[in-house]
Protein backbone atom coordinates (compact mmCIF):
# COMPACT_ATOMS: atom_id res chain seq x y z
CA UNK A 1 0.00 0.00 0.00
CA UNK A 2 1.95 2.96 -1.22
CA UNK A 3 1.37 6.48 0.04
CA UNK A 4 -0.62 7.40 -3.07
CA UNK A 5 -3.03 4.55 -2.49
CA UNK A 6 -3.38 5.51 1.13
CA UNK A 7 -4.15 9.06 0.10
CA UNK A 8 -6.94 7.94 -2.20
CA UNK A 9 -8.43 5.41 0.15
CA UNK A 10 -12.03 5.71 1.34
CA UNK A 11 -13.56 3.61 4.04
CA UNK A 12 -17.07 2.65 3.05
CA UNK A 13 -18.22 0.27 5.70
CA UNK A 14 -17.50 -0.99 9.19
CA UNK A 15 -18.72 -3.73 11.46
CA UNK A 16 -17.94 -4.85 14.98
CA UNK A 17 -17.34 -8.47 15.88
CA UNK A 18 -19.97 -10.26 17.99
CA UNK A 19 -17.63 -10.27 21.00
CA UNK A 20 -17.10 -6.56 20.57
CA UNK A 21 -13.32 -6.74 20.59
CA UNK A 22 -12.59 -6.38 16.89
CA UNK A 23 -13.58 -3.95 14.17
CA UNK A 24 -13.70 -4.87 10.50
CA UNK A 25 -13.53 -2.07 7.94
CA UNK A 26 -13.89 -2.23 4.18
CA UNK A 27 -12.35 0.22 1.78
CA UNK A 28 -12.63 1.14 -1.85
CA UNK A 29 -9.81 -1.18 -2.93
CA UNK A 30 -11.82 -4.23 -1.96
CA UNK A 31 -9.84 -4.92 1.18
CA UNK A 32 -11.11 -5.65 4.63
CA UNK A 33 -8.93 -4.81 7.62
CA UNK A 34 -9.54 -6.20 11.09
CA UNK A 35 -8.46 -3.97 13.98
CA UNK A 36 -8.20 -5.08 17.59
CA UNK A 37 -10.13 -2.76 19.90
CA UNK A 38 -9.02 -4.52 23.03
CA UNK A 39 -5.35 -3.98 22.19
CA UNK A 40 -5.85 -0.35 21.22
CA UNK A 41 -7.88 0.51 24.32
CA UNK A 42 -5.69 -1.32 26.80
CA UNK A 43 -3.43 0.74 29.09
CA UNK A 44 -0.26 -0.45 27.36
CA UNK A 45 -1.29 0.37 23.81
CA UNK A 46 1.42 1.39 21.36
CA UNK A 47 1.32 2.99 17.93
CA UNK A 48 1.41 -0.54 16.48
CA UNK A 49 -1.92 -1.39 18.06
CA UNK A 50 -3.60 1.21 15.86
CA UNK A 51 -2.66 -0.76 12.77
CA UNK A 52 -4.80 -3.65 11.60
CA UNK A 53 -4.12 -7.13 12.91
CA UNK A 54 -5.21 -8.58 9.57
CA UNK A 55 -5.75 -7.11 6.10
CA UNK A 56 -7.00 -9.20 3.22
CA UNK A 57 -8.52 -8.69 -0.16
CA UNK A 58 -12.19 -9.58 -0.13
CA UNK A 59 -13.71 -8.40 -3.38
CA UNK A 60 -12.63 -7.04 -6.69
CA UNK A 61 -14.51 -3.83 -6.33
CA UNK A 62 -15.07 -1.64 -3.26
CA UNK A 63 -16.57 -3.21 -0.17
CA UNK A 64 -19.70 -1.13 0.21
CA UNK A 65 -21.29 -2.89 3.10
CA UNK A 66 -20.26 -5.02 6.07
CA UNK A 67 -22.59 -6.73 8.51
CA UNK A 68 -22.05 -9.05 11.47
CA UNK A 69 -24.28 -11.51 13.16
CA UNK A 70 -23.54 -13.96 15.95
CA UNK A 71 -20.60 -15.64 14.30
CA UNK A 72 -20.33 -14.45 10.72
CA UNK A 73 -19.15 -11.38 8.91
CA UNK A 74 -20.96 -10.64 5.67
CA UNK A 75 -19.41 -8.38 3.10
CA UNK A 76 -20.93 -7.01 -0.06
CA UNK A 77 -18.99 -5.67 -2.97
CA UNK A 78 -19.60 -5.33 -6.63
CA UNK A 79 -22.38 -7.79 -7.23
CA UNK A 80 -21.64 -10.51 -4.73
CA UNK A 81 -22.03 -11.27 -1.05
CA UNK A 82 -19.34 -13.18 0.81
CA UNK A 83 -19.56 -14.68 4.24
CA UNK A 84 -16.57 -15.04 6.58
CA UNK A 85 -16.39 -16.63 9.99
CA UNK A 86 -15.24 -14.31 12.76
CA UNK A 87 -13.51 -17.11 14.59
CA UNK A 88 -11.48 -17.91 11.49
CA UNK A 89 -10.67 -14.26 10.87
CA UNK A 90 -9.36 -13.86 14.39
CA UNK A 91 -7.08 -16.81 13.69
CA UNK A 92 -6.01 -15.01 10.48
CA UNK A 93 -7.57 -17.52 8.14
CA UNK A 94 -9.08 -15.52 5.27
CA UNK A 95 -10.99 -18.12 3.33
CA UNK A 96 -14.64 -17.15 2.85
CA UNK A 97 -17.35 -19.58 3.88
CA UNK A 98 -19.49 -18.85 0.86
CA UNK A 99 -19.95 -16.28 -1.90
CA UNK A 100 -23.31 -15.75 -3.54
CA UNK A 101 -24.56 -13.59 -6.32
CA UNK A 102 -28.17 -12.50 -6.73
CA UNK A 103 -29.91 -13.24 -10.02
CA UNK A 104 -29.30 -10.26 -12.17
CA UNK A 105 -31.25 -9.85 -15.34
CA UNK A 106 -28.48 -8.48 -17.48
CA UNK A 107 -25.18 -10.31 -17.42
CA UNK A 108 -23.23 -7.53 -19.13
CA UNK A 109 -23.09 -5.08 -16.28
CA UNK A 110 -22.74 -6.39 -12.76
CA UNK A 111 -24.58 -4.05 -10.44
CA UNK A 112 -23.10 -3.37 -7.03
CA UNK A 113 -24.71 -4.11 -3.69
CA UNK A 114 -24.95 -0.85 -1.82
CA UNK A 115 -26.23 -1.93 1.53
CA UNK A 116 -27.35 -4.94 3.55
CA UNK A 117 -29.41 -5.51 6.64
CA UNK A 118 -30.80 -8.45 8.56
CA UNK A 119 -34.48 -9.21 8.81
CA UNK A 120 -34.54 -11.22 11.99
CA UNK A 121 -38.20 -12.17 11.67
CA UNK A 122 -37.55 -14.72 9.00
CA UNK A 123 -33.77 -14.94 9.22
CA UNK A 124 -33.09 -13.34 5.89
CA UNK A 125 -30.68 -10.83 4.47
CA UNK A 126 -32.00 -7.82 2.58
CA UNK A 127 -29.71 -6.44 -0.11
CA UNK A 128 -29.98 -3.09 -1.80
CA UNK A 129 -28.91 -3.65 -5.35
CA UNK A 130 -27.71 -1.37 -8.04
CA UNK A 131 -30.16 -2.91 -10.47
CA UNK A 132 -33.05 -0.94 -8.92
CA UNK A 133 -34.21 -3.97 -6.95
CA UNK A 134 -34.11 -5.14 -3.38
CA UNK A 135 -33.01 -8.76 -3.15
CA UNK A 136 -33.85 -10.99 -0.23
CA UNK A 137 -31.55 -13.92 0.61
CA UNK A 138 -32.81 -16.63 2.92
CA UNK A 139 -29.94 -17.36 5.28
CA UNK A 140 -31.27 -20.77 6.34
CA UNK A 141 -31.35 -22.25 2.88
CA UNK A 142 -28.88 -19.96 1.16
CA UNK A 143 -31.18 -19.16 -1.74
CA UNK A 144 -32.48 -15.87 -2.99
CA UNK A 145 -36.10 -15.78 -1.92
CA UNK A 146 -37.56 -12.81 -3.67
CA UNK A 147 -36.92 -9.59 -5.48
CA UNK A 148 -38.75 -6.39 -4.63
CA UNK A 149 -39.16 -4.25 -7.68
CA UNK A 150 -40.44 -0.77 -7.72
CA UNK A 151 -37.61 1.68 -7.65
CA UNK A 152 -36.75 3.38 -10.87
CA UNK A 153 -33.11 3.97 -10.04
CA UNK A 154 -30.58 2.20 -7.91
CA UNK A 155 -31.32 1.51 -4.28
CA UNK A 156 -28.90 3.13 -1.85
CA UNK A 157 -29.92 1.87 1.53
CA UNK A 158 -32.23 -0.53 3.29
CA UNK A 159 -33.56 -0.79 6.79
CA UNK A 160 -35.94 -3.10 8.57
CA UNK A 161 -38.83 -2.21 10.85
CA UNK A 162 -38.67 -5.01 13.35
CA UNK A 163 -42.10 -4.79 14.88
CA UNK A 164 -44.16 -4.58 11.74
CA UNK A 165 -41.93 -6.71 9.56
CA UNK A 166 -41.52 -4.07 6.91
CA UNK A 167 -38.51 -3.28 4.78
CA UNK A 168 -37.70 0.34 4.00
CA UNK A 169 -35.56 1.19 1.03
CA UNK A 170 -34.27 4.50 -0.16
CA UNK A 171 -33.05 5.08 -3.66
CA UNK A 172 -31.54 7.43 -6.14
CA UNK A 173 -34.98 8.22 -7.50
CA UNK A 174 -35.85 10.07 -4.32
CA UNK A 175 -38.46 7.60 -3.12
CA UNK A 176 -38.52 5.78 0.19
CA UNK A 177 -40.53 2.63 -0.32
CA UNK A 178 -42.01 0.45 2.36
CA UNK A 179 -42.40 -3.21 1.53
CA UNK A 180 -44.22 -5.91 3.40
CA UNK A 181 -41.64 -8.64 3.96
CA UNK A 182 -44.08 -11.51 3.65
CA UNK A 183 -45.97 -10.61 0.52
CA UNK A 184 -43.30 -8.51 -1.14
CA UNK A 185 -45.76 -5.74 -2.01
CA UNK A 186 -44.89 -2.10 -1.80
CA UNK A 187 -47.08 -0.77 0.97
CA UNK A 188 -46.15 2.90 0.89
CA UNK A 189 -44.03 5.15 -1.21
CA UNK A 190 -42.86 8.51 0.10
CA UNK A 191 -41.30 10.96 -2.29
CA UNK A 192 -39.28 13.03 0.11
CA UNK A 193 -38.30 15.70 -2.38
CA UNK A 194 -41.95 16.58 -2.93
CA UNK A 195 -42.29 17.95 0.58
CA UNK A 196 -41.30 21.58 0.51
CA UNK A 197 -39.83 21.65 3.98
CA UNK A 198 -37.35 18.86 3.27
CA UNK A 199 -36.49 19.41 -0.35
CA UNK A 200 -33.16 20.87 -1.36
CA UNK A 201 -33.20 21.11 -5.12
CA UNK A 202 -29.61 22.23 -5.23
CA UNK A 203 -28.49 18.79 -4.05
CA UNK A 204 -30.99 16.64 -5.86
CA UNK A 205 -33.63 14.20 -4.82
CA UNK A 206 -31.61 11.10 -3.97
CA UNK A 207 -31.92 9.41 -0.63
CA UNK A 208 -28.69 7.99 0.73
CA UNK A 209 -29.57 6.99 4.26
CA UNK A 210 -32.61 5.43 5.79
CA UNK A 211 -32.78 4.27 9.36
CA UNK A 212 -35.75 3.35 11.43
CA UNK A 213 -36.82 2.96 15.01
CA UNK A 214 -40.06 1.12 14.24
CA UNK A 215 -42.17 4.21 14.88
CA UNK A 216 -39.87 6.83 13.46
CA UNK A 217 -37.71 7.03 10.42
CA UNK A 218 -34.74 9.18 9.56
CA UNK A 219 -33.93 9.78 5.94
CA UNK A 220 -31.60 12.12 4.22
CA UNK A 221 -29.33 12.63 1.28
CA UNK A 222 -30.16 15.25 -1.30
CA UNK A 223 -33.11 16.53 0.74
CA UNK A 224 -32.35 17.60 4.29
CA UNK A 225 -32.13 15.00 7.00
CA UNK A 226 -35.63 14.65 8.34
CA UNK A 227 -37.41 12.68 11.01
CA UNK A 228 -40.66 11.06 9.90
CA UNK A 229 -43.45 9.60 11.91
CA UNK A 230 -44.22 6.38 10.13
CA UNK A 231 -47.81 5.85 11.20
CA UNK A 232 -48.92 9.17 9.85
CA UNK A 233 -46.23 9.34 7.12
CA UNK A 234 -45.53 12.95 7.89
CA UNK A 235 -42.22 14.74 8.44
CA UNK A 236 -41.98 15.99 12.01
CA UNK A 237 -38.54 17.57 12.22
CA UNK A 238 -36.07 18.84 9.70
CA UNK A 239 -32.44 19.08 10.74
CA UNK A 240 -30.57 22.15 9.54
CA UNK A 241 -27.37 20.35 8.56
CA UNK A 242 -25.32 21.63 5.68
CA UNK A 243 -24.26 18.93 3.30
CA UNK A 244 -25.71 15.56 2.52
CA UNK A 245 -25.88 12.97 5.25
CA UNK A 246 -24.67 9.50 4.39
CA UNK A 247 -25.38 7.54 7.53
CA UNK A 248 -27.49 8.21 10.57
CA UNK A 249 -28.46 6.30 13.64
CA UNK A 250 -30.63 6.62 16.71
CA UNK A 251 -28.68 6.54 19.97
CA UNK A 252 -30.45 6.81 23.33
CA UNK A 253 -32.20 10.15 23.08
CA UNK A 254 -30.05 11.56 20.31
CA UNK A 255 -29.53 11.24 16.61
CA UNK A 256 -26.01 10.84 15.24
CA UNK A 257 -25.42 11.75 11.63
CA UNK A 258 -22.37 11.72 9.38
CA UNK A 259 -21.96 12.94 5.85
CA UNK A 260 -20.29 15.78 4.03
CA UNK A 261 -18.11 17.79 6.27
CA UNK A 262 -15.51 16.61 8.78
CA UNK A 263 -17.83 16.34 11.73
CA UNK A 264 -20.19 13.98 13.50
CA UNK A 265 -23.45 15.80 14.18
CA UNK A 266 -25.39 15.15 17.35
CA UNK A 267 -29.00 16.21 17.02
CA UNK A 268 -32.02 16.09 19.23
CA UNK A 269 -35.33 14.66 18.11
CA UNK A 270 -36.85 18.11 18.20
CA UNK A 271 -34.80 19.26 15.26
CA UNK A 272 -31.95 21.19 16.81
CA UNK A 273 -28.31 20.32 16.28
CA UNK A 274 -26.76 19.89 19.68
CA UNK A 275 -23.11 19.48 18.74
CA UNK A 276 -20.77 18.87 15.85
CA UNK A 277 -17.69 16.94 16.82
CA UNK A 278 -14.73 17.34 14.44
CA UNK A 279 -12.95 14.30 13.02
CA UNK A 280 -9.97 13.70 10.85
CA UNK A 281 -11.43 12.54 7.51
CA UNK A 282 -12.73 15.33 5.32
CA UNK A 283 -16.05 13.68 4.72
CA UNK A 284 -17.54 10.68 6.43
CA UNK A 285 -19.22 7.65 4.97
CA UNK A 286 -19.94 5.32 7.81
CA UNK A 287 -20.76 5.42 11.50
CA UNK A 288 -20.93 2.47 13.85
CA UNK A 289 -21.61 2.07 17.55
CA UNK A 290 -20.24 -0.92 19.41
CA UNK A 291 -23.23 -2.34 21.21
CA UNK A 292 -21.82 -5.85 21.47
CA UNK A 293 -19.52 -5.26 24.38
CA UNK A 294 -19.86 -3.31 27.61
CA UNK A 295 -16.14 -2.73 28.00
CA UNK A 296 -15.47 -1.19 24.61
CA UNK A 297 -18.48 1.02 23.99
CA UNK A 298 -17.03 3.17 21.26
CA UNK A 299 -18.26 5.03 18.23
CA UNK A 300 -16.18 4.71 15.09
CA UNK A 301 -16.46 6.76 11.93
CA UNK A 302 -14.71 6.33 8.62
CA UNK A 303 -14.74 8.27 5.42
CA UNK A 304 -12.60 9.62 2.68
CA UNK A 305 -9.29 8.92 4.36
CA UNK A 306 -7.34 5.90 5.51
CA UNK A 307 -8.00 6.78 9.12
CA UNK A 308 -10.90 5.52 11.17
CA UNK A 309 -11.65 7.76 14.15
CA UNK A 310 -12.56 6.13 17.43
CA UNK A 311 -14.59 7.98 20.06
CA UNK A 312 -14.63 6.45 23.56
CA UNK A 313 -16.61 9.41 24.84
CA UNK A 314 -19.04 10.78 22.31
CA UNK A 315 -17.77 14.30 22.79
CA UNK A 316 -14.26 13.98 21.49
CA UNK A 317 -12.07 11.88 19.26
CA UNK A 318 -9.75 9.61 21.21
CA UNK A 319 -7.50 8.12 18.56
CA UNK A 320 -7.55 6.81 15.02
CA UNK A 321 -6.99 3.46 13.47
CA UNK A 322 -5.18 3.56 10.16
CA UNK A 323 -4.96 1.05 7.35
CA UNK B 1 24.06 -14.00 107.88
CA UNK B 2 26.96 -12.86 105.97
CA UNK B 3 27.93 -16.42 105.14
CA UNK B 4 24.46 -17.03 103.63
CA UNK B 5 24.67 -13.87 101.63
CA UNK B 6 28.19 -14.73 100.73
CA UNK B 7 27.05 -18.10 99.55
CA UNK B 8 24.16 -16.57 97.68
CA UNK B 9 26.55 -14.11 96.22
CA UNK B 10 28.92 -16.89 95.31
CA UNK B 11 26.14 -19.00 93.71
CA UNK B 12 25.00 -16.08 91.68
CA UNK B 13 28.46 -15.18 90.64
CA UNK B 14 28.86 -18.06 88.18
CA UNK B 15 25.79 -17.08 86.19
CA UNK B 16 26.34 -13.41 86.71
CA UNK B 17 29.84 -13.77 85.42
CA UNK B 18 28.82 -14.79 81.95
CA UNK B 19 26.19 -12.07 81.83
CA UNK B 20 28.58 -9.59 83.30
CA UNK B 21 31.04 -10.43 80.58
CA UNK B 22 28.48 -9.56 77.96
CA UNK B 23 27.23 -6.46 79.73
CA UNK B 24 30.75 -5.30 80.39
CA UNK B 25 31.47 -5.61 76.73
CA UNK B 26 28.31 -3.72 75.93
CA UNK B 27 28.94 -1.09 78.55
CA UNK B 28 32.25 -0.45 76.97
CA UNK B 29 30.53 0.02 73.66
CA UNK B 30 27.72 2.20 74.96
CA UNK B 31 30.10 4.57 76.63
CA UNK B 32 31.06 5.65 73.17
CA UNK B 33 27.59 7.17 72.64
CA UNK B 34 24.74 6.58 70.18
CA UNK B 35 26.79 6.91 67.03
CA UNK B 36 28.12 3.55 67.97
CA UNK B 37 24.57 2.15 67.97
CA UNK B 38 24.71 1.41 64.32
CA UNK B 39 28.02 -0.33 64.71
CA UNK B 40 26.51 -2.15 67.68
CA UNK B 41 23.63 -3.33 65.57
CA UNK B 42 25.92 -4.38 62.79
CA UNK B 43 28.10 -6.34 65.16
CA UNK B 44 24.95 -7.80 66.57
CA UNK B 45 23.79 -8.91 63.15
CA UNK B 46 27.15 -10.42 62.35
CA UNK B 47 27.10 -12.15 65.69
CA UNK B 48 23.62 -13.52 65.07
CA UNK B 49 24.58 -14.74 61.62
CA UNK B 50 27.59 -16.46 63.09
CA UNK B 51 25.31 -17.94 65.65
CA UNK B 52 22.88 -19.19 63.08
CA UNK B 53 25.67 -20.96 61.39
CA UNK B 54 27.03 -22.42 64.63
CA UNK B 55 25.19 -24.91 66.75
CA UNK B 56 22.78 -23.31 69.24
CA UNK B 57 23.60 -24.00 72.84
CA UNK B 58 21.93 -22.69 75.98
CA UNK B 59 24.34 -19.89 76.44
CA UNK B 60 24.14 -18.89 72.81
CA UNK B 61 20.40 -18.81 73.01
CA UNK B 62 20.46 -16.58 76.02
CA UNK B 63 23.01 -14.27 74.52
CA UNK B 64 21.03 -14.09 71.29
CA UNK B 65 17.84 -13.24 73.10
CA UNK B 66 19.53 -10.54 75.13
CA UNK B 67 21.01 -9.07 71.98
CA UNK B 68 17.68 -9.12 70.19
CA UNK B 69 15.77 -7.53 73.04
CA UNK B 70 18.15 -4.66 73.22
CA UNK B 71 16.11 -2.44 70.94
CA UNK B 72 14.35 -0.24 73.39
CA UNK B 73 16.71 2.56 74.30
CA UNK B 74 20.38 2.29 75.19
CA UNK B 75 20.04 2.46 78.91
CA UNK B 76 17.31 0.16 80.20
CA UNK B 77 18.97 -3.18 80.03
CA UNK B 78 22.16 -1.70 81.23
CA UNK B 79 20.26 -0.15 84.10
CA UNK B 80 18.86 -3.48 85.16
CA UNK B 81 22.29 -5.03 85.02
CA UNK B 82 23.76 -2.14 87.00
CA UNK B 83 21.00 -2.62 89.52
CA UNK B 84 21.72 -6.30 89.88
CA UNK B 85 25.41 -5.69 90.20
CA UNK B 86 24.95 -2.95 92.74
CA UNK B 87 22.49 -5.13 94.63
CA UNK B 88 24.95 -7.95 94.92
CA UNK B 89 27.66 -5.46 95.81
CA UNK B 90 25.42 -3.92 98.38
CA UNK B 91 24.58 -7.33 99.82
CA UNK B 92 28.21 -8.16 100.14
CA UNK B 93 29.46 -4.75 101.10
CA UNK B 94 31.00 -4.37 104.50
CA UNK B 95 30.70 -0.61 104.54
CA UNK B 96 28.99 1.72 106.99
CA UNK B 97 25.21 1.65 107.41
CA UNK B 98 25.06 5.19 106.07
CA UNK B 99 26.83 4.24 102.87
CA UNK B 100 24.66 1.17 102.78
CA UNK B 101 21.62 3.36 103.13
CA UNK B 102 22.72 5.74 100.38
CA UNK B 103 23.49 2.79 98.20
CA UNK B 104 20.03 1.45 98.98
CA UNK B 105 18.47 4.81 98.08
CA UNK B 106 20.39 4.83 94.85
CA UNK B 107 19.19 1.33 94.03
CA UNK B 108 15.59 2.29 94.77
CA UNK B 109 16.02 5.25 92.49
CA UNK B 110 17.33 3.08 89.68
CA UNK B 111 14.46 0.64 90.30
CA UNK B 112 11.97 3.47 90.11
CA UNK B 113 13.51 4.57 86.83
CA UNK B 114 13.22 1.04 85.47
CA UNK B 115 9.62 0.83 86.56
CA UNK B 116 8.90 4.17 85.00
CA UNK B 117 10.34 3.16 81.68
CA UNK B 118 8.49 -0.14 81.84
CA UNK B 119 5.26 1.73 82.50
CA UNK B 120 5.99 4.03 79.59
CA UNK B 121 6.51 1.16 77.18
CA UNK B 122 3.34 -0.52 78.40
CA UNK B 123 1.39 2.66 77.71
CA UNK B 124 2.97 3.01 74.30
CA UNK B 125 1.96 -0.58 73.60
CA UNK B 126 -1.63 0.18 74.68
CA UNK B 127 -1.63 3.26 72.54
CA UNK B 128 -0.43 1.30 69.54
CA UNK B 129 -3.15 -1.27 70.05
CA UNK B 130 -5.80 1.42 70.23
CA UNK B 131 -4.35 3.19 67.19
CA UNK B 132 -4.55 -0.10 65.31
CA UNK B 133 -8.19 -0.47 66.32
CA UNK B 134 -8.85 3.06 65.23
CA UNK B 135 -7.24 2.45 61.87
CA UNK B 136 -9.21 -0.76 61.46
CA UNK B 137 -12.40 1.17 62.11
CA UNK B 138 -11.45 3.88 59.64
CA UNK B 139 -10.52 1.21 57.12
CA UNK B 140 -13.88 -0.57 57.36
CA UNK B 141 -15.62 2.80 57.25
CA UNK B 142 -13.83 3.74 54.05
CA UNK B 143 -14.59 0.37 52.52
CA UNK B 144 -18.25 0.82 53.30
CA UNK B 145 -18.15 4.28 51.79
CA UNK B 146 -16.55 2.90 48.65
CA UNK B 147 -19.18 0.22 48.22
CA UNK B 148 -21.99 2.67 48.86
CA UNK B 149 -20.43 5.08 46.36
CA UNK B 150 -20.30 2.27 43.82
CA UNK B 151 -23.96 1.54 44.46
CA UNK B 152 -24.84 5.19 44.12
CA UNK B 153 -22.95 5.39 40.84
CA UNK B 154 -24.89 2.40 39.49
CA UNK B 155 -28.15 3.99 40.66
CA UNK B 156 -27.27 7.28 39.01
CA UNK B 157 -26.41 5.53 35.78
CA UNK B 158 -29.80 3.86 35.78
CA UNK B 159 -31.39 7.22 36.51
CA UNK B 160 -29.57 8.74 33.55
CA UNK B 161 -30.81 6.00 31.26
CA UNK B 162 -34.35 6.54 32.48
CA UNK B 163 -34.07 10.29 32.08
CA UNK B 164 -32.73 9.89 28.55
CA UNK B 165 -35.65 7.64 27.65
CA UNK B 166 -38.05 10.13 29.12
CA UNK B 167 -36.43 12.95 27.20
CA UNK B 168 -36.61 10.95 24.00
CA UNK B 169 -40.31 10.26 24.56
CA UNK B 170 -40.98 13.93 25.31
CA UNK B 171 -39.23 14.98 22.16
CA UNK B 172 -41.21 12.49 20.15
CA UNK B 173 -44.43 13.86 21.65
CA UNK B 174 -43.33 17.38 20.83
CA UNK B 175 -42.52 16.48 17.25
CA UNK B 176 -45.89 14.81 16.78
CA UNK B 177 -47.63 17.69 18.51
CA UNK B 178 -46.06 20.13 16.07
CA UNK B 179 -47.47 18.16 13.17
CA UNK B 180 -50.86 17.86 14.81
CA UNK B 181 -51.04 21.57 15.52
CA UNK B 182 -50.81 22.23 11.83
CA UNK B 183 -54.12 20.50 11.29
CA UNK B 184 -57.32 22.47 12.23
CA UNK B 185 -59.31 21.81 15.36
CA UNK B 186 -61.68 18.85 15.37
CA UNK B 187 -64.64 20.79 16.88
CA UNK B 188 -64.50 23.43 14.19
CA UNK B 189 -64.28 20.85 11.48
CA UNK B 190 -67.24 19.01 12.95
CA UNK B 191 -69.25 22.21 13.16
CA UNK B 192 -68.41 23.03 9.58
CA UNK B 193 -69.44 19.56 8.60
CA UNK B 194 -72.77 19.95 10.41
CA UNK B 195 -73.47 23.29 8.78
CA UNK B 196 -72.65 21.81 5.39
CA UNK B 197 -74.94 18.87 6.11
CA UNK B 198 -77.81 21.17 6.96
CA UNK B 199 -77.28 23.20 3.84
CA UNK B 200 -77.21 20.03 1.82
CA UNK B 201 -80.49 18.88 3.34
CA UNK B 202 -82.14 22.20 2.68
CA UNK B 203 -81.03 22.25 -0.87
CA UNK B 204 -82.26 18.71 -1.44
CA UNK B 205 -85.66 19.71 0.02
CA UNK B 206 -85.87 22.62 -2.36
CA UNK B 207 -84.86 20.38 -5.22
CA UNK B 208 -87.64 17.91 -4.35
CA UNK B 209 -90.20 20.66 -4.20
CA UNK B 210 -89.16 22.07 -7.51
CA UNK B 211 -89.23 18.61 -9.07
CA UNK B 212 -92.73 17.94 -7.77
CA UNK B 213 -93.97 21.27 -9.15
CA UNK B 214 -92.37 20.53 -12.47
CA UNK B 215 -94.13 17.18 -12.64
CA UNK B 216 -97.47 18.74 -11.80
CA UNK B 217 -97.16 21.44 -14.43
CA UNK B 218 -96.05 18.85 -16.96
CA UNK B 219 -99.12 16.80 -16.25
CA UNK B 220 -101.41 19.84 -16.42
CA UNK B 221 -99.94 20.94 -19.69
CA UNK B 222 -100.25 17.43 -20.97
CA UNK B 223 -103.93 17.36 -20.04
CA UNK B 224 -104.48 20.74 -21.67
CA UNK B 225 -102.69 19.85 -24.82
CA UNK B 226 -104.40 16.50 -25.20
CA UNK B 227 -107.82 18.17 -24.70
CA UNK B 228 -106.99 20.74 -27.36
CA UNK B 229 -105.85 18.04 -29.71
CA UNK B 230 -109.02 16.05 -29.18
CA UNK B 231 -111.13 19.12 -29.78
CA UNK B 232 -109.19 19.77 -32.95
CA UNK B 233 -109.75 16.23 -34.06
CA UNK B 234 -113.47 16.44 -33.30
CA UNK B 235 -113.75 19.72 -35.19
CA UNK B 236 -111.88 18.27 -38.16
CA UNK B 237 -114.03 15.21 -38.08
CA UNK B 238 -117.15 17.33 -37.98
CA UNK B 239 -115.94 19.40 -40.94
CA UNK B 240 -115.10 16.27 -42.82
CA UNK B 241 -118.46 14.68 -42.19
CA UNK B 242 -120.24 17.95 -43.16
CA UNK B 243 -118.30 18.00 -46.42
CA UNK B 244 -119.12 14.34 -47.09
CA UNK B 245 -122.84 15.00 -46.49
CA UNK B 246 -122.79 17.96 -48.86
CA UNK B 247 -121.14 15.92 -51.66
CA UNK B 248 -123.62 13.03 -51.17
CA UNK B 249 -126.60 15.36 -51.11
CA UNK B 250 -125.84 17.08 -54.48
CA UNK B 251 -125.38 13.88 -56.59
CA UNK B 252 -128.68 12.60 -55.19
CA UNK B 253 -130.34 15.82 -56.25
CA UNK B 254 -128.70 15.62 -59.64
CA UNK B 255 -129.83 12.05 -60.07
CA UNK B 256 -133.57 12.81 -59.55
Amino acid sequence: MGPVELLHMSVFSQSFSPCGRFLAAGNNYGEIAVFSLSAALSPDATAQSQKPVLTFSAHEGPVFSLLSNDCHLLSAGSGEVSCWSWAELIKKNTKPLWTKRPNYKSSLEIPEINSMTFNSRDNSLVLAGGDNNVHILDLERGLFKSVLQGHSDYVHCVSVRGREGEILSGGEDGAVRMWDSRTGQCVHCIEVHKYESCARPQFGKWISCVTTDSDWMLCGGGPSLSLWHLRSLSPTSIFPLIGCQRQTSFYQDMILAVGDGPAVSHCLLGGEVKAQIPCSPQSLNTLQLNTNSTDYRVLTVGGSSDHIDVFTNLSYRTFSFSF
Amino acid sequence: MTSVSEEAGRSLTAQQKSLAVVTDRRQVHSYRGSRCCRRKRDTRRVYINWMNRAKETEDDEVIRKRLLIDGDGAGDDRRINVLLKSFTKWCNSPGTPDEGFTQYQRMMGILAQCEFSMGKTLMVYDMNLREMENYEKIYTNIEQNITSAHDKIAECKKEIQRAKRIRKNRQEYDALAKVIQQHPDRHETLKQLEALDKELQQLSHIKENVDAKLELRKKQFHVLLSTIQELQQTLENDEKSDNDENIQGSPAQNGE
